[in-house]
């Protein structure tokens, strides 16, 4: 992400959460936050507490994020914001939590025409392949609800699309055939069968590894009868070091009426 | 193999659609998926970690030695670059990485206590890591890294506070200090879980092979076999090429090394002088009555005492008064006391010792900055007066200094004196490459902490040639301590690697 990536980044995101940006140019923008905000990024539950509690005025913070430092006069106070930044990983971490769940119905422009729209579940599953080294990947899968027909790189088809939250009039809206639950269960059993499918060496390689460094803790200690606590320690170090992992975590998803 | 998942998506995903909660806005919902894209970690091997990461610009030795430190052992690894290398640089990489690949939480580092505050600032600085400077009554439930001193960590109570949090990364600075098995310390960082561990010293061997054994049998037990063995083969004097090849290969197995020549930076040479002093004829008589003073007095009679006063000797006439004076107290004879009195009174009565003749001298040719190293602080003060009294301004620095006295000295070094003059533990830590030019005034019996007093102006950042000037006294002890350092130099040739000159053996010498 380049710094005018992570700008136009933060100006969308506070522009959706209706933080008002006061000023700025392309090098930085200083923002008014709101209450909710507030109470979620700057990080200070006490004096929320106290002004709730005596019923002042509430005085929500502003920021001013820098993203180009060197375009800018010295003198300038504020945060600097660069992809290693704490602060930027919090208003991902943010942005992730007011993301989750979306309805949403493709919008189309037909003149006499009844349109119908098919109900699908869409969702973006992140995998994790964890051991003394790690490796992620993406799949956005979608199912049909009528069908129970599959499809994969849901994400981009629909981003391709347009799309609004609105429920718009003059649509027929299929009711599903399948429930969303069930089409979700469906999804897991899919995404499943993807991982299996995957390239599993990386198993075989922490397992050899493990295997090679416990046999040289073991050859150490092979005298001792009464295995002291340093054996131990270092076995458990050595499991939580190589022991392959598998993850599946939701970003995203939910439910889509497509044409 | 089973796959972990969670179903908290699955249940805030039914109350929106029983209409219990809103939907969220289709705008974050793409800003959301598009961040996940574009921070995956999509590969096992690389440092994902450089893009976050646009305030430091790694040399390639730092990178490599970071990805074999990840790639290829595991994380566990003694980092031993040589001084001024950059081994905070490629400590940071490494947690840096394992941070973002979700494999560390939780770090743990401990340096010595002068070193706390410069390991914070860089980790804050350089890596934007929030690192904690651990104080008394603090909770580390809460605090994913901190730094503390390892005098602080070793005792009690912080060291059950520390046992009581569970580490993914353990960090040792100037990890030659746990050269020695039987002392807290080691005991202390043997005892910690080592999931991933870091030991980070310019001079993993000191003095001897077995410093090295324990060094990495700390970090990996067993990599070395365990000590009857290694001690069966190794404590024989005699060298086997083959069996030094294999121990090299072991231990570059869990060690980086990285020398000047390797990093691919233009570095400035080093120009070792050895600079025999002869004694005057006073001298010498003087060092012989000392060296004859064990068969005089049952008081003088272990080796030890003796070979300090010769060394002293060596060094000034000052450092020999301070040492006698004592040990006149335990003399009960007359005729004892009468001897050691005659000598004290021949040591007051000597001009210019030979070897602050020589190193005024070197001063004086230098016409530029110059750091002197002695082993003694009646030395350090005996040269700074005669320095003064001969028009050349200086400045003195010791191991009793505070931080900030340390700062300021190294200031007014920088900006006014010519001469700064240290003893030894006042060197660790600190960085002169405004000076190239070190006097070795006195040699320690130790090659690695030549190396680091050298590390102090021969690092990155200096422009010029480093000219070394080791002075030794002929036909005193002083030609045995050279004897020893180079036994020891060898020692560490041969089993960690090539060390850079640090000195010239007389019959080198011009």
């Amino acid at each position: 992400m380049h710094s005018t990536e992570i700008h136009t980044y933060l100006h969308r995101f506070f522009k959706e959460n209706n933080c008002e940006v006061l000023h700025g140019n392309e090098h930085y923008l200083t923002v008014q936050l709101t209450i909710d905000m507030d109470k979620r990024i700057m990080n200070r539950p006490f004096y929320w507490r106290y002004i709730e509690s005596v019923n002042e005025t509430p005085n929500p913070a502003q920021l001013t994020l820098i993203t180009d430092m060197e375009q800018l006069q010295h003198g300038m106070k504020g945060e600097v914001i660069h992809l290693g930044s704490p602060r930027l990983h919090q208003l991902f971490r943010v942005t992730k939590e007011m993301g989750q769940f979306v309805k949403m119905y493709e919008r189309l422009v037909e003149v006499n025409k009844q349109i119908v729209l098919t109900p699908w579940v869409g969702v973006n599953y992140k995998v994790s392949f964890i051991s003394h080294q790690t490796k992620e990947m993406l799949y956005s899968l979608g199912i049909n609800l009528m069908t129970g027909a599959v499809v994969k790189d849901f994400q981009e088809a629909i981003s391709l699309r347009d799309m609004t939250e609105q429920q718009s009039e003059h649509v027929f809206h299929l009711p599903y055939i399948i429930t969303p639950v069930r089409a979700l269960d469906r999804l897991d059993a899919v995404i499943t069968q993807v991982i299996e499918n995957e390239d599993l060496t990386w198993i075989d390689e922490a397992e050899k590894r493990w295997k090679k460094d416990l046999a040289v803790l073991d050859y150490f200690y092979e005298e001792q009868e009464q295995k002291p606590e340093s054996y131990e320690n270092e076995k458990r170090a050595m499991e939580e070091r190589f022991k392959p992992r598998m993850t599946l975590d939701i970003v995203n998803g939910g439910l889509f009426y497509l044409k | 193999m089973l796959i972990e998942r969670s179903s908290s998506w699955k249940e805030g995903f039914i109350k929106r659609l029983e209409n219990h909660e809103p939907w969220d806005s289709s705008t974050l919902y793409n800003m959301s998926y598009a961040i996940t894209k574009n921070n995956l970690i999509t590969d096992f091997t690389g440092l994902q970690s450089l893009a976050y990461l646009p305030n430091i610009k790694p040399l390639p030795h730092q990178l490599q030695a970071a990805e074999r430190v990840i790639e290829q052992m595991n994380g566990k690894a003694i980092l031993a670059d040589e001084v001024g290398l950059g081994k905070t640089i490629e400590a940071g990489l490494i947690i840096k990485e394992y941070m973002l690949r979700g494999l560390v939480k939780k770090v743990l580092i401990l340096v010595p206590a002068s070193l706390v505050n410069q390991w914070i600032e860089e980790l804050y600085t350089k890596f934007h890591i929030p690192a904690l400077l651990y104080k008394k009554n603090y909770e580390l439930d809460y605090v994913d890294v901190v730094v503390m001193s390892m005098d602080t960590a070793k005792r009690s109570p912080h060291k059950e506070k520390i046992f009581a949090q569970d580490y993914d990364l353990i960090i040792v600075d100037e990890a030659h200090k746990l050269k020695n098995h039987k002392t807290i310390s080691y005991e202390f960082v043997k005892s910690l879980k080592k999931k991933f561990c870091l030991l980070l010293t310019a001079t993993p061997i000191q003095n001897d092979i077995f410093e090295l054994f324990y060094l990495v049998t700390l970090l990996k037990q067993g990599h070395l076999g365990n000590y009857e063995e290694f001690s069966a083969v190794f404590s024989t004097k005699v060298r086997d090429e083959e069996r030094d090849g294999y121990l090299r290969e072991l231990v570059s197995q869990v060690m980086v090394r990285n020398r000047r020549q390797d990093t691919g930076v233009e570095w400035s040479t080093r120009k070792v002088h050895a600079i025999p002093i002869t004694f005057t004829d006073k001298e010498k008589q003087v060092y012989a009555a000392v060296s004859n003073l064990k068969n005089i007095s049952s008081v003088f009679s272990d080796a030890f005492s003796t070979m300090t006063l010769q060394r002293e000797m060596c060094s000034s006439p000052d450092a020999t008064i301070g040492t006698l004076m004592k040990l006149r107290q335990e003399c009960k004879q007359p005729e004892e006391i009468t001897y050691v009195e005659k000598i004290l009174g021949q040591l007051e009565s000597l001009p210019l010792h030979s070897k602050a003749k020589k190193a005024t001298e070197l001063i004086i040719q230098a016409k530029d900055k110059v750091i002197i190293f002695t082993e003694y602080r009646m030395t350090q003060l005996y040269l700074s007066d005669y320095l003064y009294a001969n028009g050349i301004s200086n400045v003195i620095f010791n191991g009793k200094l505070s931080k900030s006295s340390r700062e300021w000295i190294k200031h007014l070094f920088k900006q006014q004196a010519q001469v700064l003059i240290a003893t030894e533990s006042g060197a660790e830590g600190i960085n002169l490459q405004f000076c190239h030019h070190v006097i070795n005034y006195d040699l320690p019996w130790n090659p690695m902490k030549l190396e680091q007093r050298i590390g102090r102006v021969h690092r990155l950042g200096q422009e010029h040639d480093v000219q070394i000037y080791n002075l030794a006294v002929k036909d005193t002890i002083d030609d045995h301590v050279m004897n020893v350092l180079q036994g020891k130099i060898d020692t560490f040739e041969q089993v960690v690697g090539e060390l850079d000159d640090i000195l010239v053996m007389k019959e080198q010498s011009v």
